[in-house]
């Protein structure tokens, strides 16, 4: 977890602009990639990291200090991304941006096959899934990211996993 | 070993490492169970799949200018940060010259006995607010 505490000083400076400038610089792929999770697409994910950055700097002043600035940042992340994408009932097709060519030794078949699956996943345990690779399978980074406790991240990996070999041996 | 915990020990073991007996003990039940080895395979193919195909995509060039472009955009907050402060100043400036001008003392006293006033008064606020914020 990120130690923010330079932050929150220039916060109670109220030296917003500085504050703004290192929130983005510390935080602004790990948005980009939870956006990313969420709406699964990386054009898509990159506006909404701007709608979020946006919100970020019109909030700062009111930033009380009662959650961690990194848990603050986070909310309103998902709480963007949750409420402008819902409405628009997109896709939820991995996107081409976000994926890299089919292996040699595994077929294309099999690929597109665990992608189509995935899909077929519930909305929690797919963003839990995507972000634990997206975020070199740290759990401690997944949980802070989606406000889950580590042992509730877990068990939706488990579930997931478990589901995706099931679909497969049907 | 019975195959429900077999099965937790191999989800398990994507997220951390098992410990050498428990590893020797899931290898022995994999042997024998061809249904438990099946799901160990698929769970495996599962995994180098994500790691293979989950890449994190970057940014464009142009984010940040994009970003500082509708920050720019956006109307000036009307209630700055260091506009109670500069209203401060100027009430306390303004009371000031009307006790110079009113009041039946000399104006260097008045100037001298408002500014520690004025002062006073200012150091209180910032406590008080900074005391407040604190809470």
């Amino acid at each position: 977890m990120m130690k923010d505490e330079d932050v929150d000083e220039l916060l109670r400076r109220r030296r917003y602009e500085s504050a703004f400038g290192l929130l983005l610089v510390r935080y602004q792929e790990k948005v980009f990639r939870l956006a990313f999770s969420i709406v699964r697409d990386a054009g898509r994910a990159e506006e909404a990291t701007q709608d979020i950055f946006l919100k970020l700097w019109k909030a700062l002043p009111f930033y009380d200090g009662r959650a961690a600035l990194s848990t603050w940042l986070y909310t309103i992340a998902r709480n963007t991304c949750y409420s402008t994408y819902r409405r628009e009932s997109i896709r939820t097709t991995v996107p081409v941006e976000g994926l890299a060519e089919p292996s040699r030794h595994e077929t294309l078949s099999q690929h597109a096959e665990i992608k189509q699956l995935l899909e077929r996943l519930p909305r929690v345990q797919r963003e839990v899934i995507t972000l634990f690779y997206l975020e070199d399978q740290s759990i401690q980074d997944v949980a802070q990211m989606l406000d889950l406790p580590q042992g509730t991240v877990k068990s939706h990996l488990h579930r997931a996993r478990r589901a995706l070999a099931e679909m497969m041996r049907a | 070993m019975d195959c429900r915990d077999a099965q937790q020990k191999l989800l398990e073991s994507f997220e951390s490492t098992l410990p050498a007996d428990g590893k020797r003990e899931l290898e022995r039940h994999l042997a024998a169970c061809p249904n438990c080895a099946e799901f160990g395979e698929l769970l495996n193919k599962i995994d180098v799949h994500f790691k293979e195909e989950i890449i994190a995509p970057r940014l464009s060039p142009g984010f940040r200018a994009a970003l500082q472009a509708r920050i720019d955009r956006q109307p000036h907050r009307l209630w700055t940060h260091w506009l109670p402060d500069a209203a401060y100043l100027a009430g306390s400036g303004a009371a000031l010259l009307c006790c110079v001008l009113l009041l039946p003392f000399s104006a260097s006293s008045v100037v001298w006995v408002g500014t520690v006033i004025a002062a006073a008064g200012y150091s209180l606020q910032t406590l008080l607010v900074s005391s407040l914020e604190e809470l």
